[in-house]
């Protein structure tokens, strides 16, 4: 599912859609905002809505259009998940390193992703607010190893510094420009093509996919 | 004269000068050596000519398709045809030309054109229209085939500007509409499958012929969702074979049955009381209503946009910083809650089945389109919990036994220490209780109206008889004596009788 890539083999354009997953108030606007439109808490901002943003990048002679979804955080609305989560090449789990809960909420939504979507979504793990670090409730290393146990990618932020906002959209983009690459290679080597691949809303297929071996995720 | 001199001065022929189409005026060098008259005839003449070789194409490539739909739907067409070709015919005959008048200049040869591409004998598609809309009205019929007309016709438009494969893709679609009205038994997943299958295979074409240029493709796919959409809408728009019209029906009444969730038990960030945000909330319900009437699945995302935009605009306002996810779905669901909009579960899954998929994966509309999905998931499973209400508040409220209007417990946005219900700080509470007591004082004056009116009518009832009475009272008191009244006596009480004249006696003389 992870093929967002479009175009002939030159001048490829990969689109990818990235949502945003976490509890309420552990900065997921404020990351994203922070990203697009580099500004924080900004009485000042001038777009009309910051839960649809994209985002134009050139990554290695490739163009990428990144289409980042900001969810409702609301712990009633949690059950819709699935459905903005559908069909994403990546997702970004926030939780704020000065909340214990936060971080066991994206525990539980690892859980939810890897059910629903297996090893075709490239997962993020983002401990934000690092510039409050004296609160830290969430240790480092326990972060850490468990993002590694899961296959997901552990990265410390700062919406607020600006710190590590950058590294983590550049990082989250090559890694699914590689997945889309070993979909493309297997689809090139006469593995049929996935019908949800090019299947916009059509929901879950049963079928167990076969994702490549060292795909983006497993490799550092 | 002067000019002459000048002109020879410069050593230039005199017939140089002239018109080239020797009418004996000067000619310009800015109009190819015509004068002004000539140029405008010519200039006239070419273009004339390409917009006829623009129809002659056009028209071909309808009678192919025509041959081609004929061919596959052979006798079935053709016994149809003799009842219903002649009317469906004018009709789209009369409706075109009324069309074709609002165009300005230039146009008489097109128009000649344009009716033989549209006339009786070489139309096919409004037969089609009819064999279908058997129960819609023929005004119905005709302008939905007007409509298909006017499709057809922009999609060849815009074909025409890609030449040889423009033709290529026009006959792709054409084969491809054929193939699906053969597939009407189809289940709606199937369907899907074909539509799907066929906009891949076409974008993938595209994609080779336009060299990865993805913003080239997305273009010509618009196109093409738009004129197989149009076409396939009738026959795929919520289908028999799927139990989308029940899911409709369950969602109108349960949409219904929630009319008393207020603003506030959503937490929607929307501040009503300010007009802005007040004109923003009408736009954005009107917006989501309209979106049943559009056939082509991106017109109806398009819908599903603007209405999303207007919630930006009245949180923008409300909040004084952008909008984010947690502000937008609880805002969207309450438009949704407002507007119950029209056959909503037919359209997402219209959508789903049949948008070019694209879109719906990464665009901003599809994100917008989401979160509908999500609104109308939400109302499906909506209960106590998801408005912070008790199971049995939230069971008074769904049975009517109780309207959180008079709730006691939700005396936060009722002013307190003033009648409950009357003085609600809500605007559109405010004006549901003004609406009462114009209702209830109608209703007083109205009593009062009634009141009179029996009065009248009792009045009415009693005059004839006092007047009788009145009547026989007068003729009591002056009985009339008609016996007393002789016609003889028409000088009986003439006083001056002794004064006049005695009567003239006749006197006899003799002789
Ligand atoms: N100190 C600090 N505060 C932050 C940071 N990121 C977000 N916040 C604050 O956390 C609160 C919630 O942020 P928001 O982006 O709305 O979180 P969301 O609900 O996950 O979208 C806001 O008051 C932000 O100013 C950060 O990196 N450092
Ligand atoms: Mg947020
Ligand atoms: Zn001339």
């Amino acid at each position: 599912m992870a093929a967002g890539g479009t175009g002939g083999n030159s001048g490829k354009t990969y689109s990818f859609k990235v949502v945003l997953l976490g509890e309420g108030c552990v900065g997921k606007t404020s990351l994203v905002l922070r990203y697009c439109e580099n500004k924080f808490n900004d009485k000042h901002i001038t777009t009309l809505q910051a839960s649809f943003l994209t985002k134009k990048l050139n990554i290695t002679g490739k163009r990428v259009n990144l289409a980042i979804w900001d969810t409702a955080g609301q712990e009633r609305f949690h059950a819709l998940g699935p459905i903005y989560y559908r069909d994403s090449n990546g997702a970004i789990l926030v939780y704020d390193v000065t909340d214990e809960d936060s971080f066991q909420k994206v525990k539980n939504w690892v859980k939810e992703l890897r059910k629903m979507l297996g090893n075709e979504i490239c997962l993020c793990i983002v401990g934000n607010k690092i510039d409050l670090d004296k609160d830290r409730h969430v240790s480092v290393e326990e972060a850490e190893s468990y993002a590694e146990s899961v296959g997901a990618k552990h990265y410390h932020t700062s919406a607020k510094l600006n710190k590590g906002i950058e590294e983590l959209f550049l990082d989250l983009c090559k890694r699914m420009m590689e997945m889309a690459q070993a979909e493309e290679r297997l689809k090139g080597n006469g593995a049929s093509q996935s019908a949800s691949s090019r299947r916009g809303v059509q929901i879950v297929d049963d079928e167990p996919q076969a994702t490549p071996a060292g795909g983006c995720c497993s490799s550092g | 004269m002067s000019q002459r001199t000048e002109r020879r001065g410069i050593h230039v022929d005199q017939s140089d000068l002239l018109c080239k189409k020797g009418c004996g005026y000067y000619g310009n060098a800015a109009w190819q050596g015509l004068c002004s008259k000539c140029w405008r005839e010519e200039y006239q003449r070419v273009r004339q000519k390409q917009i006829q070789d623009d129809w002659a194409l056009a028209e071909k490539l309808q009678r192919e398709e025509e041959a081609a739909y004929a061919s596959s739907h052979g006798v079935q067409t053709q016994s149809h045809s003799q009842s219903a070709a002649p009317h469906s015919g004018q009709a789209t005959l009369g409706t075109f030309s009324k069309f074709e008048e609002k165009k300005t200049n230039e146009k008489t040869r097109k128009v000649t054109t344009v009716k033989k591409f549209f006339s009786p004998s070489s139309r096919t598609p409004p037969k089609k229209e009819n064999q279908e809309g058997k129960t819609t009205s023929p005004s119905v019929s005709r302008h939905a085939s007007f409509e298909t007309d006017q499709v057809s016709r922009d999609f060849v438009d815009f074909l025409k500007n890609l030449q040889k494969p423009g033709r290529e893709i026009h006959k792709q679609c054409r084969a491809f509409i054929i193939n699906m009205s053969s597939k009407k038994d189809l289940g709606a997943d199937e369907l899907s499958e074909c539509v799907q299958d066929f906009y891949q295979s076409m974008s993938d074409r595209l994609m080779s012929h336009f060299k990865g240029s993805s913003e080239s493709v997305e273009q010509v796919m618009d196109q093409v969702e738009k004129y197989i959409m149009t076409r396939l809408y009738k026959s795929v728009f919520c289908p028999e074979t799927t139990d989308d019209e029940r899911k409709d029906l369950v969602t109108q009444n349960r949409i219904r049955a929630l009319h008393w969730v207020t603003i506030q038990m959503l937490c929607v960030s929307m501040d009503e009381e300010i007009p802005e945000v007040c004109e923003n909330v009408v736009k954005a319900i009107t917006d989501i209503i309209e979106m049943d009437s559009k056939r082509v699945p991106r017109d109806k995302l398009g819908c599903i946009t603007r209405c999303s935009k207007n919630i930006f605009s009245a949180i923008r306002i409300t909040k004084k910083e952008p909008a984010s996810a947690d502000d937008f779905l609880p805002a969207l669901i309450y438009i949704v809650l407002k507007a119950n909009p029209p056959r909503l579960q037919s359209n997402i899954q219209y959508i789903t089945r049949f948008c070019n998929p694209s879109r719906l994966m990464t665009g901003e509309d599809g994100y917008y389109f989401t979160n509908l999905c999500c609104a109308a998931a939400f109302i499906e499973k909506l209960d106590a919990q998801s408005l912070n209400l008790s199971p049995e508040e939230f069971e008074r409220y769904m049975s009517g036994h109780a309207s959180p209007r008079f709730s006691s417990s939700e005396s936060n946005w009722l002013h307190p220490g003033s009648k409950p219900g009357v003085t609600a700080t809500n605007p559109v509470l405010a004006q549901l209780s003004d609406n009462l007591e114009l209702l209830s004082s109608l209703s007083s004056r109205q009593e009062s109206l009634m009141e009179a009116a029996k009065n009248l009518q009792a009045d009415l009832l009693s005059w004839p008889e006092s007047v009788q009475q009145e009547v026989h009272d007068i003729l009591e008191k002056y009985p009339l004596e008609i016996l007393s009244c002789k016609v003889s006596a028409i000088d009986a009480n003439n006083m001056d009788n002794d004064n006049l004249p005695p009567p003239l006696t006749p006197q006899v003389f003799t002789g």
